[in-house]
């Protein structure tokens, strides 16, 4: 009880010394409008704390989100019913499966790292490009061929659509095919879904973002090179990508204040970092 | 109840060997399965509490959520969700309740009715992702309001009116027709009948069906989350309607499958035990009416 | 039960009274309210009900109009013939995910329909009173409990165990599905049931029991087919929401397009299949259309169902 009256005195607090201090912020927080964001789940989390410090600057804005899928986002944008679509890639390009959004302009908010994960019984630690084609093909179904014990490979597969998917196909696998049928083989529709399925199933291995490995499971190295931040940050791990904030033509008005606000530095070393995004400037393209 | 079949059982013991027999398995049988199905539910009520309930404190309760930082509350969400609820009770029970007394008193019986009858309880087994579907092309789409506590309350409301309609008819078809007949003899009219007699013997029924649909309601994530979106206003006791409103059972949703805090497993945890203590809120609000009515009814 | 009208009786008199008063002249306004509020309040039903059918067939008419366009570019065999569900490759053969449905709603009556029915007869006939004052409200209490957190019991502890039983690296599949969507259903069944039960008048076990008949013999020739219609609308209510549940059956049946060998081979059903993929799909693509059809499907496939359990009820009141 005291420590809520606390934080929202404190909150007052900075919102009006924000509004004292800067000019720039006292032109910001006279900003009204509404803005509607859905699309990915995966960039959820980053959005929804964007949102509610975006909120504190500029209480007259009132941003609602969803996230149901990618691909909900450009699409909700296209018909009108959003004004952020939030999405894994670069939804103003083909990439397997879907095909471009025209006359939508991709505005990119953050980079997520995505790792090959297995259970924790598993031996093995490293795989080479090749080994995972095989594995997520189904063409390797035994441990034992890639260098573990004789067991059964239980692959773990993202749902059709999901962002994770889609990178991970494009960037781990370099676009080959993933299976879609076996006795063990099952797909999952969230991370949540995929982190748990990983923690208690023996001998399975899926993938997931960065932020979601635990010390449950094992991140495995891809060509010998571990998922790490620093990895990615020395070029040496490729699997990455950005995420997106589509938007119908050039963002305007409260959604281009927000959008900016995600991508200024303060956002972007400050909470974005916190969440174990990596932030835009941070890596070269 | 259990004196009668000792005597029967007794005074006919010789030539019903075989039925007392039976009696004595079934009863045993029913007791076994009901101390295991009793069993069962405890066990699933404690796995689901143990962790959660003693770690519950009234900044949880109360709080705003947070992404980042352990610690994050439920206020908002929990609010929203009896806001929803509310709203969309409000709606749904007096159409519900007033369909099923006309499919039961009123609607002529014939084939036309009887189809609508099963269509009504065709739809209860439409996925609620499709109604979800439905609130977005009305309220999304067609009035412009985006994701919103009302569009949310309306959808919710559409999920439930066809349990809410059959219960009432099945609980008010159930009244004794005598009931009925001796209510008519005693030169009340329709309505008094339905007001006085149907309504306050079927009441016990009727309010099982607003208890599951309530519950159902309450613990309903995927139609929230598509009408009504994942974000709440930041702000507890915001009784504007047209603000985004995601409810503890999305808020669950959304920290189970998405979220990063280092915290989400307990958090999770404690939002499952307070959802299960309001159900048993909603519960006695509604049952204790019931009990007024019983008392009433019986002195 | 019957000294429930005595309230009715104590107000009657006096309303007869005024009404006999009434036609007589000075209290005639009572007379014309009175049937005034009846006739509004008969519109005020039919209101709703029109209302109620108004909002269920805009849903039926939007999963028809939608799931239609599937047949544009699929032909009527492919996708109720075929199992061969390969979007990404233009295939859409929906036989695997209609008999799951079926199948995996048939598996689940067959375990919850039995012990519901004895837990309904358990709380209406032989506990004591205190003790099902306790139960009823546990019961409720099981409906509240969000899908998505059984889904997670279901794989956190349901899954493992299964797999240790059965030796499989995996055991996700039609059996755990079943059983999740059981202690789902269970509540809805037993609780309905045990109101049709309870509701069941006390003199026709009385007459039973002056018969002669034992516990046992009145339960089951006289309560229970007395209870029928309540039973088999209890068991109706739980198959529609056996068939359409998602969330739970999600996390637990592996969403693979695969016609399943046993009960634990991954595979998938029609809701778990448009949860997964509505949301990832183009708006305007024959994939999108054809998860609608699925959705107007599963409500064909629920109203058949209802109509055959109609069907028997019908068949069994003929015979009895």
């Amino acid at each position: 009880m005291k420590k809520w009256i606390k934080s929202v005195s404190a909150i007052a607090l900075a919102v009006s010394l924000m509004a004292g201090v800067t000019s720039a912020a006292s032109a910001a927080s006279t900003l009204k409008g509404k803005i509607v964001i859905n699309g990915s789940s995966a960039l959820l989390p980053l959005t929804l704390q964007a949102a509610s410090e975006f909120k504190k600057q500029n209480p007259k804005v009132k941003i609602s989100a969803s996230a149901a899928g990618s691909i909900t986002g450009p699409q909700s944008v296209r018909k009108g019913i959003a004004d952020i679509g939030a999405v894994d890639w670069d939804a103003s390009k083909d990439v397997p499966g879907f095909k471009k959004f025209d006359g939508q302009v991709a505005n990119p908010v953050a980079v997520t790292v995505f790792a090959a994960v297995a259970n924790k019984n598993v031996k093995v630690d490293s795989l080479t490009t090749k080994q995972l084609q095989d594995i997520f093909s189904g063409k390797v179904t035994n441990w034992k061929d890639v260098g573990g014990d004789d067991a059964e490979i239980v692959v773990v597969n993202r749902k059709f659509g999901s962002g994770t998917r889609v990178n991970f196909q494009m960037k781990a696998l370099e676009g080959k095919e993933l299976m879609s049928k076996g006795d063990n083989y099952k797909e999952v529709g969230s991370s949540g879904d995929m982190k748990t399925t990983i923690e208690t199933t023996p001998n399975s291995i899926g993938y997931i973002d960065l932020p979601y490995v635990t010390d449950k499971m094992k991140a495995m190295k891809i060509n010998n090179v571990a998922p790490t931040e620093k990895n990615v940050l020395n070029g040496s791990y490729k699997v990455w990508g950005i995420g997106y904030f589509m938007t119908k033509g050039e963002p305007t008005g409260a959604t281009k204040a927000f959008i900016e606000y995600i991508q200024s530095s303060k956002f972007q070393n400050g909470s974005l970092k916190k969440l174990k995004f990596i932030p835009l400037s941070a890596v070269k393209k | 109840m259990s004196q009668p079949s000792k005597a029967a059982a007794n005074s006919f013991g010789k030539r019903n060997g075989r039925a007392a027999a039976l009696d004595r398995i079934f009863t045993g049988l029913v007791w076994g399965i009901g101390a295991l199905v009793i069993l069962f539910i405890c066990g699933l009520l404690f796995l689901l509490l143990k962790n959660g309930l003693p770690k519950l404190t009234w900044d949880f309760l109360y709080g705003l959520p947070s992404e980042i930082e352990e610690g994050g509350g439920i206020g908002p969400a929990l609010f929203n969700s009896f806001y929803l609820l509310f709203i969309s009770l409000v709606i749904s029970i007096p159409l519900g309740m007033a369909a099923g007394i006309y499919l039961a008193e009123f609607a002529p019986d014939n084939r036309l009715i009887g189809l609508i009858r099963i269509c009504v309880e065709g739809l209860s087994s439409v996925p609620s992702i499709i109604f979800g579907l439905f609130g977005i092309a009305l309220f999304v789409e067609m009035f412009q309001i985006g994701l919103t506590i009302l569009g949310g309350a309306v959808s919710l409301a559409f999920l439930n009116l066809p349990v809410l309609t059959r219960v009432t008819e099945e609980s008010i078809r159930s009244v004794p027709v005598e009931l009925k007949n001796a209510s008519f003899a005693l030169g009340s009219t329709h309505l008094q009948t339905i007001r006085r007699v149907l309504i306050p013997v079927a009441l016990s029924g009727i309010v099982t069906g607003i208890c599951l649909t309530a519950g159902r309601a309450f613990g309903e994530s995927a139609v929230i989350i598509l009408t009504a979106g994942v974000t709440t206003s930041g702000e507890m006791w915001d009784f504007n309607l047209f603000s985004p409103g995601e409810t503890l059972a999305v808020h669950l949703w959304y920290v189970q499958s998405e979220a990063i805090v280092p915290d989400a497993q307990e958090i999770a945890q404690k939002a499952t035990s307070v959802l299960i203590f309001v159900v048993l809120l909603i519960n006695l609000v509604f049952r204790v009416p019931l009990w007024f009515n019983s008392r009433k009814t019986k002195g | 039960m019957l000294d429930l009208n005595a309230s009715a009786q104590a107000a009657a008199p006096a309303e007869l009274g005024q009404s006999i008063r009434g036609g007589s002249g000075p209290a005639f306004d009572r007379k014309a309210r009175l049937r005034w509020s009846n006739s509004i309040f008969r519109v005020a039903c039919i209101a709703s009900a029109v209302f109620v059918c108004l909002v269920l067939l805009c849903i039926l008419f939007l999963m028809f109009r939608t799931g239609v366009l599937t047949f544009q570019n699929v032909s009527f065999r492919e996708f109720f013939f075929s199992a061969d569900w390969d979007p990404e490759n233009d295939r859409y053969g929906a036989l695997i995910f209609i008999f799951g449905t079926v199948a995996l709603t048939l598996l689940t009556l067959v375990i919850s329909v039995p012990f519901s029915v004895v837990i309904a007869v358990f709380l209406a006939e032989v506990t004591p009173s205190w003790l099902r004052n306790i139960l009823r409200p546990v019961l409720d209490l099981l409906v509240g409990i969000p899908s998505v957190v059984y889904g997670f019991l279901g794989l956190t502890v349901l899954i493992p165990l299964l797999r240790d039983l059965t030796g499989n690296e995996l055991a996700d599949g039609l059996l755990a599905a079943a059983i999740v969507l059981t202690i789902m259903v269970l509540p809805t069944i037993s609780r309905i049931s045990d109101d049709a039960i309870s509701a069941v008048p006390k003199k026709y076990r009385d007459a039973s029991y002056a018969l002669g008949s034992n516990r046992f013999q009145t339960i089951v020739r006289v309560v229970l087919p007395a209870a029928r219609s309540g039973i088999l609308y209890a068991v109706i209510l739980g198959m529609a929401r056996a068939i359409g549940e998602t969330m739970a059956v999600v996390m637990v049946i592996g969403n693979t397009a695969q016609m399943p060998s046993s009960l634990f081979t991954p595979t998938a059903v029609l809701t778990s299949n448009i949860v997964m993929q509505i949301s990832s799909v183009e708006f305007d693509s024959t994939w999108n259309y054809a998860l609608y059809l699925m959705g107007f499907l599963l409500l064909v496939i629920s109203l058949l169902m209802i109509v055959a359990v109609r069907f028997l009820q019908k068949r069994g009141a003929r015979e009895s």
